[in-house]
């Protein structure tokens, strides 16, 4: 019978879907690993994993880049939406970086900051961010 | 080194007006869809992929022109033969980097590295020593305050020459001028970001000199009371120069081994490939 105690298994944000694995795995200092107890099928596990930034998140995120880049309101960004593809050099990703700071109350590191590259990575880093600050 | 700027601008601006006069450079630049479609013809599939991947015509065309930029400026300064630009195949280092792949012909001099705003792409080359390029719109304005920008991405020491500057216009120029020379910077050490964090150097311009900067890189003795130790040493050579009088280029390269401190030449030439090609200036810097 499959068993599966709760200290085998671990995960949290950013998000593990299996598309995205790739996108995890180039970024070390991020990668979580996932281990699990022996269970027999994924039928049997009743469990819910569901790790992409929340929508809100990921809206917020790209109202503050419509902004910066002043791009008109109805240019349709998407998570996977790239900054560069956007037009957005370097200076516009930090100053990108420091309104999300502002909006979301969190700090970013500096090697981090840098190393955005779509909406997706910065919602998911945000909600990381928040998930770590003491809570109130 | 040598710097090819290609300016979004009409065939006919350049020849005829006298630098003195600020231009705006217009946004109708390289019209001609002919020369369009011979620009997209030097290009990889990869790379015209990334220029289907810009989001609007404008921003694809940027794409376009920049690589077609990198294929011809590269391709000129082959000496031995005559190169075709399209043959031209390119790589990135570990960390990221661009790079020309020279395939069979190892040990291959030249480096290049390229920086683009809305209206202006520079490819800088160099040969025997990695380069860094980054331009920036003279009138590019930053949406936060300019000193809290500086306080939470620039070195303590910089913040405080920022600090002392009174007038908002000049101090956000001199922001922009310092957020060049460090891209610049990170750019020619071509590690990433990560490996160069902004607030770990500090650049300053030398004093007695126009244009010529000094690095210095602060690391941390770990003691009790902490110091922190600063080291200008040579290493790496700046320079800061205005291009179309528009924007501001930064350069980076790092010191020949060879010819450690002897000054470095650096040419300007504006160019639109295949049809036309100007020396801008010839210019030494210590």
């Amino acid at each position: 019978m499959a068993s599966l105690s709760a200290t085998s298994l671990s995960f949290k944000a950013p998000s593990i879907q299996s598309t995205r694995i790739s996108q995890v795995l180039r970024k070390p200092s991020s990668f979580q690993s996932i281990s699990f107890g022996g269970f027999q099928s994924s039928k049997s596990l009743r469990l819910q994993i569901s790790c992409a930034a929340k929508p809100e998140t990921v809206q917020k995120v790209s109202d503050i880049v419509k902004e910066q880049l002043a791009l008109s309101a109805d240019t349709a960004l998407t998570a996977e939406s790239k900054f560069s593809a956007l037009g957005a050099d370097s200076l516009d990703t930090v100053e990108i970086v420091m309104a999300l700071e502002e909006k979301f109350n969190i700090s970013v590191e500096e090697s981090d900051a840098q190393n955005i590259t779509t909406i997706q990575e910065a919602a998911d880093l945000i909600e990381d961010l928040v998930q770590k600050k003491p809570a109130a | 080194m040598r710097i090819s700027v290609m300016s979004q601008m009409q065939r006919s601006f350049s020849i005829d007006l006298p630098s003195l006069i600020p231009l705006q450079l217009p946004s109708h630049e390289v019209k001609s869809t002919s020369l369009l479609k011979r620009y997209s013809q030097l290009l990889s599939p990869i790379e015209k992929d990334g220029v289907d991947q810009m989001r609007g015509d404008e921003l694809k065309k940027n794409a376009l022109l920049a690589r077609t930029l990198v294929r011809t400026t590269i391709s000129r300064y082959q000496t031995n033969k005559e190169v075709d630009p399209r043959s031209l195949m390119f790589k990135k280092n570990v960390y990221g980097k661009p790079e020309v792949d020279w395939q069979n012909c190892n040990n291959q001099p030249l480096h290049f590295n390229i920086s683009h705003t809305d209206s202006l792409i520079a490819c800088g080359v160099t040969v025997h020593v990695p380069v860094g390029i980054d331009v920036e719109d003279k009138e590019r304005k930053i949406k936060h305050d300019v000193l809290a920008f500086a306080k939470r991405f620039y070195s303590a020491d910089e913040v405080n020459v920022l600090a002392t500057i009174l007038d908002p216009e000049v101090q956000r120029k001199e922001f922009i001028k310092l957020w060049t020379l460090k891209e610049a910077y990170v750019k020619a050490l071509g590690k990433g970001f990560s490996a160069a964090p902004f607030n770990t150097f500090t650049i300053q311009s030398m004093p007695g000199t126009e244009g010529a900067y000094n690095l210095c890189k602060t690391s941390e003795v770990t003691a009790d009371p902490p110091e922190e130790t600063k080291k200008c040493n040579g290493g790496w050579k700046f320079a800061l120069f205005d291009l179309a009088d528009s924007h501001y280029a930064a350069v980076c390269t790092e010191d020949d081994q060879a010819n450690e401190g002897a000054p470095t030449k650096i040419i300007v030439r504006k160019t639109i490939p295949f049809v036309e090609d100007q020396l801008i200036s010839e210019r030494i810097f210590l």
